[in-house]
């Protein structure tokens, strides 16, 4: 996820599938609301950090909970234990000058079956749960809006004084 | 949409199957495609349905490496010239053999 140009960004990185290196989020809305907290003197890094933590605990409980339920070994490389460990959970938001980032998904530099289940492979269809959180537009729009309602909550407060 | 997907996919001469379709028993093609549909949206206007989104996961795995790559190229290829959005070159998927390299890529057709 990120949020371009000069203002303060947000961005969402690493994890996800085998095959795709950002779970993306669209911000376009989440662009404005930023800017509007600008315009308000608002506390853009402490709103825009909250939103992103919030979110990435969020997609890592959905993805603990699908893994748990997901048709895995029990030992193997390929292990449900394995998998669920790769789960990322340093649900920490790093900021590199105005853009924020926060890791989701699976470590792909460890064991574990993440990437398979969600693009599937000839023998195995894609995990439906984990194909819902990486890939599917509802779930991320979803996402999305609970980072726009934490946001307005710091625009309310700046609009009330409460910096 | 997906029958008209598996006829250009089809139209390589390579056999076309639905991802996680192979029995476990049966050996991989040494060449083919696989394919996922992924979800079918409609978005409205006006309490009308204005557009109907058909968005699929595109496979190939093969035990050439050259093959998946270049294949993979001529589909992209074929989709778009017939109105399909491919936004991606392409990038890795699993294989259940290591005999096999996979190259995938999502496309979309917009009605």
């Amino acid at each position: 996820m990120a949020v371009g140009g000069n203002r303060t960004g947000v961005k969402w990185n690493k994890g996800g599938a085998l095959r795709r290196n950002k779970f993306r989020l669209d911000t376009s809305g989440i662009d404005d609301l930023v800017e509007k907290l600008d315009g308000l003197g608002g506390n853009i890094q402490k709103a825009v950090t909250q939103a992103l933590e919030e979110a990435a605990e969020t997609v890592q409980e959905d993805t603990k909970e699908a893994v748990k339920k997901a048709y895995l070994p029990a030992k193997g490389q390929y292990s449900g234990g394995d998998t669920e460990k790769s789960i990322v959970d340093n649900v920490k938001v790093e900021w590199s000058g105005t853009i924020g980032e926060v890791g989701v998904g699976f470590d792909k530099t460890q064991n574990g079956a993440g990437g398979f289940l969600i693009t599937g492979t000839p023998r195995m269809a894609p995990d439906y749960k984990l194909e819902d959180i990486y890939v599917r537009k509802r779930y991320k729009s979803q996402i999305v809006e609970s980072m726009k309602r934490v946001i307005n909550e710091y625009i309310t407060d700046a609009m009330e004084g409460r910096k | 949409m997906e029958d008209e997907l598996k006829r250009y996919l089809g139209s390589f001469g390579y056999p076309v199957i639905r991802q996680g379709s192979l029995a476990k028993d049966t050996s991989y093609p040494p060449t083919f495609f696989t394919f996922w549909n992924i979800e079918e949206a409609a978005s409205y206007y006006d309490n009308q349905e204005a557009i109907l989104s058909y968005d699929f996961d595109v496979n190939v795995y093969s035990t050439d490496p050259n093959t998946a790559y270049s294949l993979l190229d001529q589909a992209r290829t074929l989709l778009k010239n017939n109105g399909w959005i491919i936004a991606q070159r392409g990038y890795d998927v699993a294989s259940d053999e290591i005999s096999h390299v996979g190259k995938g890529m999502r496309v979309i057709h917009l009605s």
